[in-house]
């Protein structure tokens, strides 16, 4: 299994962590990611309320250079999929954007032809890899684990373009979670908004959806939740304790992403993982829960 | 025998509670038919609102297991296959008062609704006399906002209304401002958009959940971007929501990526970032998540972006 990897910004500055348990995990499963040479930010959904079609043209370059590789294109971030893939879907129905687009991406000697398929890691481990081939490489089950998984908007909205599963009920993160032995719990905020693209303009909204997200899960009993979006991470973490500031209730969770989780129980430590850099600590919960 | 079992929270106006319905499961039915059931041979006293039953006049919107749906337009089928289970809980549309059981009131919404003024401005070359004629191309670009039927769907399912204040537009009123700003019969589509921007407009937290769920399937999302884009155009760059769009626009023109170290300068200005984000910023160090001098470097091929960028305001003129 190859792919064409776009990591995207964070996890090259604040979701550093993200980048190397993702290859870790990578390269225990033999999968090939290969790093898309000259990718830029996919817009994060800000470039498009400037110019549209700048934000087009951009993610049309970003495709071409996996389609360059031959290859399909694979991010781990819910936001980077959802944008290349509203572009993907832009271009591929309607031809004279296309044609306009590719104008702009002839000067630097590239094309969007529409040959490479944009997944993430999430969906490519379910549909390409197998859920049943990586049970086989669980060499620490995660029994004792309970985990809430928070979803994130943009892998299961909107369904025209992500499409990968039912998004009023899905259940990939659950099949995932499960498939390393660990126990989901269920939980009212499962498929909201962590509020990141909205932090600052909306930062006393958003902050108050951060401590809603962690204390709900906490209520269903989590030991921690994982998510398959760094900036849902970012959110949930990092803001974790300005949130906590406007409340009584103690709102303290563990935040993993979803590579770190999967790492875990092919036998990983969180170290390995980089689970020690979260601001909120969850190597004592994992330590009290798996003996890790 | 299959049985339906409904659990439907209920409300007199002073008390609240939830209420069990059973009856035989029926295929191909709507969730309409089922409320207009228990209200016909079980209950006459539950309370719901409905006329069209055609996904026309937008009174049918209910809550089934959290989610929001046009109760005459969905399969109950669809809905259980969605949950794997004929136990369903039914509660009225979110982020609205609720007068009885699943009724909402909507006076609140119409009074919101005005501020975007939702009626034609006219502009000067139409009359009584002469007509507001159209093309048909100009009539294309509002065919898909006004199929909005007010059911209130997306209002339920708002992100960013679950935990506002209420100033927020709900996802209706800002297609309603965004269908007359682009009227060619219009005048004066400043006066749509600007009560938008004065309203909260940067504070949308992208969660789709309007666009997703809004049985006319209006692209509610792309609007936004629209009114965004729209008044930075009218010259209100000033603000955090543009700046903070400004932000990555002009990062990747200069080095292809974001630089997040620089964001919350760019966005919220240095003296409140002191002021507020280095605590963050501290803690983020401390831990090794962020490298305070870590710079993205100009990525390759940098001058062919620079070349889109280019092109790309060519193409916008
Ligand atoms: S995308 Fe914005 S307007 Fe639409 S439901 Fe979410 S917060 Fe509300
Ligand atoms: S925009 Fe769509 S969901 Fe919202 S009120 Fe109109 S028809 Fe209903
Ligand atoms: S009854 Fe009119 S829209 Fe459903």
């Amino acid at each position: 299994m190859r792919y064409g990897f776009f990591p995207g910004c964070t996890l090259e500055s604040a979701a550093g962590e993200l980048m190397i348990s993702t290859k870790k995990v990578a390269s225990a499963l033999g999968i090939e990611l290969i790093e898309l040479d000259g990718w830029t930010c996919c817009g994060a959904s800000h470039i498009q309320d400037v110019d549209e079609f700048l934000a087009t043209s951009v993610n049309a370059r970003n495709l071409a250079l996996a389609e360059k590789l031959d290859a399909p294109l694979m991010t781990v971030c819910n936001t980077c999929t959802l944008m290349l893939r509203t572009t993907k879907k832009d271009l591929d129905e309607d031809p004279e954007l296309k044609k306009k687009v590719n104008k702009g991406l002839r000067e630097s000697g590239l094309e969007y032809k529409g040959t490479s398929e944009v997944t993430h890691l999430l969906w490519a481990l379910i549909q390409d890899y197998g859920i049943e081939n990586l049970k086989k490489l669980v060499k620490k089950p995660l029994t004792g684990l309970k985990v809430a998984n928070f979803y994130g908007c943009h892998i299961v909205r909107p369904p025209q373009i992500m499409g990968f599963e039912n998004h009023r009920n899905p259940r990939s993160m659950e099949m995932i979670a499960e498939a390393l032995g660990a126990e989901c719990v269920d939980f009212d905020q499962r498929l909201a908004c962590c509020g990141f693209h909205a932090v600052f303009p909306a930062e006393k909204e958003v902050l108050k959806l951060t401590a809603t997200n962690c204390i709900s899960s906490k209520m269903a009993g989590a030991d921690c939740m994982v998510t398959p979006c760094p900036l849902c991470q970012m959110q949930l973490d990092m803001y974790q304790p300005d949130a906590q500031k406007g409340y009584s209730a103690d709102i303290e969770i563990p935040i993993l992403h979803l590579p770190q989780l999967i790492g875990l129980a092919l036998g990983y430590s969180p170290e390995e993982l980089a689970i020690n850099r979260h601001i909120v600590n969850a190597v004592p919960k994992l330590k009290e829960s798996l003996g890790v | 025998m299959e049985k339906f079992i409904f659990r439907i929270h209920r409300y007199d106006g002073t008390t609240k509670w939830v209420q069990e319905y059973q009856f035989p499961y029926e295929e191909n039915k709507t969730v309409l038919w089922a409320l207009t059931k228990i209200k016909d041979e079980i209950d006459p006293t539950l309370n719901f609102t409905s006329a069209c039953r055609h996904a026309i006049c937008g009174s049918c919107g209910v809550r089934i297991n959290g989610t929001s749906y046009l109760g005459c337009k969905t399969p109950l089928d669809e809905i259980i296959e969605t949950f794997d289970s004929k136990m369903l809980t039914f509660e009225p549309l979110k982020n609205y008062d609720v007068i009885r059981d699943l009724v909402i009131d909507w006076k609140p919404k119409m009074k919101k609704l005005k501020l975007v003024k939702p009626w034609l401005i006219p502009t000067e070359e139409g009359s009584v006399e002469k007509g507001f004629k159209q093309t048909e191309q100009e009539f294309s670009k509002i065919a898909s906002p006004t199929d909005c039927i007010l059911c209130g769907v997306c209002t339920s399912e708002c992100g960013q209304l679950n935990v506002n204040d209420g100033v927020y537009l709900d996802p209706f009123i800002l297609n309603k401002a965004y269908r007359f700003a682009l009227d060619s019969r219009d005048g004066s589509s400043n006066e749509h958009i600007q009560p938008v921007l004065d309203n909260e407009l940067w504070k949308c937290i992208h969660c789709m959940q309007c666009v997703t769920n809004c049985p006319k399937g209006i692209p509610l999302t792309d609007q936004i971007a629209y009114l965004r884009k729209t008044t930075m155009k009218m010259g209100a760059k000033d603000n955090q929501g543009a700046r903070h769009a400004y932000a990555f626009y002009d990062d990747v023109k200069k080095v292809g990526r974001l630089n997040e170290m620089m964001l919350p300068i760019k966005t919220d200005g240095m003296v409140k970032t002191i002021g507020k984000r280095v605590p963050m910023a501290a803690r983020m160090v401390y831990k090794g998540k962020i490298n305070p001098l870590h710079m993205p470097k100009k990525v390759n091929g940098i001058e062919g972006i620079r070349k889109i960028y280019k092109y790309a305001q060519e193409v916008s003129k």
